[in-house]
């Protein structure tokens, strides 16, 4: 298509009418493509606040709730404290990142409320708006599905990265471990991983849209990430067979990627083979996961099931 | 311009202008429209259940227009397929044949423009959020359709004075009444300003003043200088008659009828009941001065003697019978008219459609 500006210097000489028109009317779809687009991320960030807003004041309408998980997450973090002193020294033929496992199953423990939050914040929020009768509402709304996924969702992952947070926070602060490395690069690293954890979960909620109970793909990968990716013990000691399941979870490369770079101290070039890792996960995934979500959502529109529970 | 400015500039339906809508009068068409429930996994729950098991038939050829300005009724008995209709025009579910336009957007195809143009307001108290305060409820869902903080906040407080809902602004949702959730429900709906209104049985739960109160607001949004259309589904059906400029009847997932209330009633039967309070003559003496009177009926209370009877509405039965009353010495004391309602009307096709099938085999 012919830009304003391809136009402007196309016709060096003396102006037509015609062309001054055809300029205009450049210059206008520019105008509007670019207030379009402007007009379309200033509504998706108004939707997003508006979920945001509305969980915080749910959130603190249970205000006991926070405070309870706030202990709960001091009470495991002394917990694992004691209890690396049993392993300390003891773990064998594991990577660096094992030497110490107090940090180990710190980093395992804050990452996994993290990527937990994936697997499930978009199947609960549906179920909990199916549960509170909001659901229709909320999709009567001209709300698109890509910002129902990410909106539904975000208050979960902030909220999962405060208390992730406080667990490595409260592991340096009171317990002594050391984080070194690219923090940045840990953070791209999650923030990979949990997308990855986000496809999945959009599997989850097509199953909770159209089944309403029984999930499989939440509980399966949640349980089944918790004992083969190294939250609790170094993959390495799952033998042949265990670690053909270890390779195929996401999570694995997540949370070694995080340990590589805060316990390890490790850079860019040798994260390459787990960012490419997640990435290809992404590529495979996200499509699918949307697609599926689209015919979930129409499937429950044709059933009109969508305010059953 | 910046995009803020452009964004807090843009009503939601600015915004469908930008994305290349075009403009066309605020009505709402349904074409032939059938709607089949199915029954999911048939095959896999008929293997393991061994029962017959059909499809629900909702919706059969479902045909009409609303009006731009217009507060069109729809009304039938439980399970005529009304919520279904409503909830097909506002893209909840899809039909399973036909088509639904939204000013000139199909509701399939175009789901979030006509999304844009539509507010519903359901009689459901469980589709807000309990636990946080009306205005909190109300801010969400006006973010929801992109309104800015400003324009929401103003809206809302237009919103809170027109239903007088002040002292319960900052109440949470489910310390409300239920006629106060009722009025949040059409708030809900109001919030973005649309076109086109669905409203399902928006006085149901409303104290009497409320429900007169929430009439004029019915009718005032009707005759605004841009008029919403609305479909009113109800089952009081005098509010129906009071508001709606035409009614269509739904009975057994098919349109029956479609007109103005007063035609309706005229089709179905076009004639009255006349009650004639009088005294001075005796029984004997009114039936040999009536002999001529369909269905004549004489109720005896005291000295005064109530004469019934059937007419075709307009004709001379009535000055014929009130002169040769008058001449024969009677004085009249009361006139009263029993005339056809919508509800006879309902229970004629009802009657109909049980008559229907009663001939039809069924698995």
């Amino acid at each position: 298509m012919l830009t304003a500006d391809k136009l402007r210097t196309t016709y060096l000489g003396p102006k037509s009418a015609m062309a001054n028109s055809a300029i205009a009317a450049a210059e206008r779809t520019e105008v509007n493509a670019a207030a379009r687009a402007a007009a379309r991320s200033l509504l998706f960030f108004r939707r997003l606040r508006g979920f945001v807003s509305r969980d915080f004041a749910l959130a603190i309408s249970y205000r006991m709730d926070f405070f309870m998980r706030m202990l709960q997450t001091v009470i495991i973090v002394t917990a694992l404290f004691f209890i690396s002193y049993v392993f300390r020294g003891r773990v064998q033929g594991a990577p660096r990142q094992w030497d110490d496992p107090f940090a180990a199953w710190i980093t395992g423990f804050a990452l996994m409320s993290y990527f937990g939050c994936g697997f499930s914040s978009l199947a609960n929020a549906i179920r909990s708006e199916q549960l509170q009768g909001t659901l229709e509402n909320v999709l009567m709304s001209p709300i698109r599905v890509p910002t129902v996924i990410i909106a539904s969702t975000a208050w979960e992952f902030l909220q999962a990265s405060f208390f992730a947070f406080f667990y490595l926070f409260l592991a340096w602060c009171f317990f002594g471990v050391q984080y070194k490395g690219n923090l940045l690069l840990a953070l791209i690293v999650i923030v990979l991983t949990a997308m990855v954890l986000q496809c999945v979960g959009i599997l989850s909620a097509s199953f909770t849209l159209v089944f309403k109970r029984g999930d499989p793909f939440g509980a399966l990968l949640a349980t089944g990430s918790f004992l083969f990716s190294g939250v609790l013990f170094p993959t390495q000691s799952l033998g042949r067979t265990f670690s053909i399941i270890s390779c195929a979870l996401p999570t694995t490369y997540g949370l070694d990627g995080v340990r590589r770079v805060l316990i390890e101290g490790q850079g860019w070039g040798q994260l390459r083979g787990t960012l490419t890792t997640l990435v290809l996960f992404l590529i495979a995934l996200l499509p699918f996961a949307l697609v599926l979500f689209d015919g979930a959502l129409r499937r429950a529109k044709r059933e009109g099931s969508l305010v059953q529970y | 311009m910046s995009a803020t400015a452009i964004a807090n500039d843009l009503t939601a339906f600015e915004v469908a202008d930008l994305t290349g809508a075009q403009a066309e009068p605020a009505s709402i068409s349904v074409s032939n429209v059938a709607k089949t429930y199915p029954i999911s996994f048939q095959r896999v729950r008929q293997a393991i259940q061994r029962k017959c098991l059909h499809p629900v038939e909702a919706l059969s050829g479902v045909s009409f227009e609303v009006r731009q300005g217009e507060i069109f009724g729809l009304i039938g008995p439980n399970g005529a397929g009304k919520t279904t209709l409503t909830k097909i025009i506002a893209t909840m579910v899809q039909p399973t044949s036909g088509t639904v336009s939204v000013h000139g957007y199909d509701s399939v195809f175009d789901e979030e423009q006509v999304r844009l143009h539509v507010g519903l307001a359901s009689a459901e108290e469980r589709s807000f959020y309990w636990r946080i305060s009306v205005r909190q409820n109300l801010m969400f869902f006006a973010r929801l359709y992109g309104m800015s903080d400003t324009e929401a906040l103003r809206r809302i407080s237009d919103l809170v004075e027109l239903f007088n809902m002040g002292d319960y602004e900052h109440r949470r949702f489910g310390e409300l009444s239920t006629g106060n959730k009722q009025r949040m429900s059409v708030m809900r709906a109001l919030i973005a300003d649309p076109p086109v209104l669905l409203l399902d049985e928006p006085t149901r739960s409303l104290d009497p003043v409320a429900a007169a109160t929430m009439r004029s607001v019915i009718r005032a949004l009707v005759e605004q200088d841009r008029p919403v259309s609305i479909l009113l589904t109800s089952h009081n059906l005098s509010e129906v008659e009071e508001l709606c400029s035409r009614v269509a009847i739904l009975s057994g997932g098919q349109i029956r009828d479609v007109d103005t209330p007063k035609n309706l009633k005229a089709v179905e039967t076009p004639t009255e009941r006349v009650h004639i309070t009088m005294r001075g003559l005796l029984p004997a003496e009114v039936e040999l001065l009536l002999p001529h009177l369909d269905d004549l009926k004489l109720t005896i209370e005291g000295s005064e003697i109530i004469i019934s009877f059937t007419r075709m509405e307009r004709d001379d039965q009535l000055d014929l019978v009130l002169g040769r009353l008058h001449d024969n010495g009677a004085t009249i004391l009361a006139l009263d008219f029993e005339r056809t309602t919508l509800l006879d009307v309902i229970q004629g096709y009802q009657d109909n459609r049980e008559g229907q099938d009663c001939g039809v085999s069924r698995c």
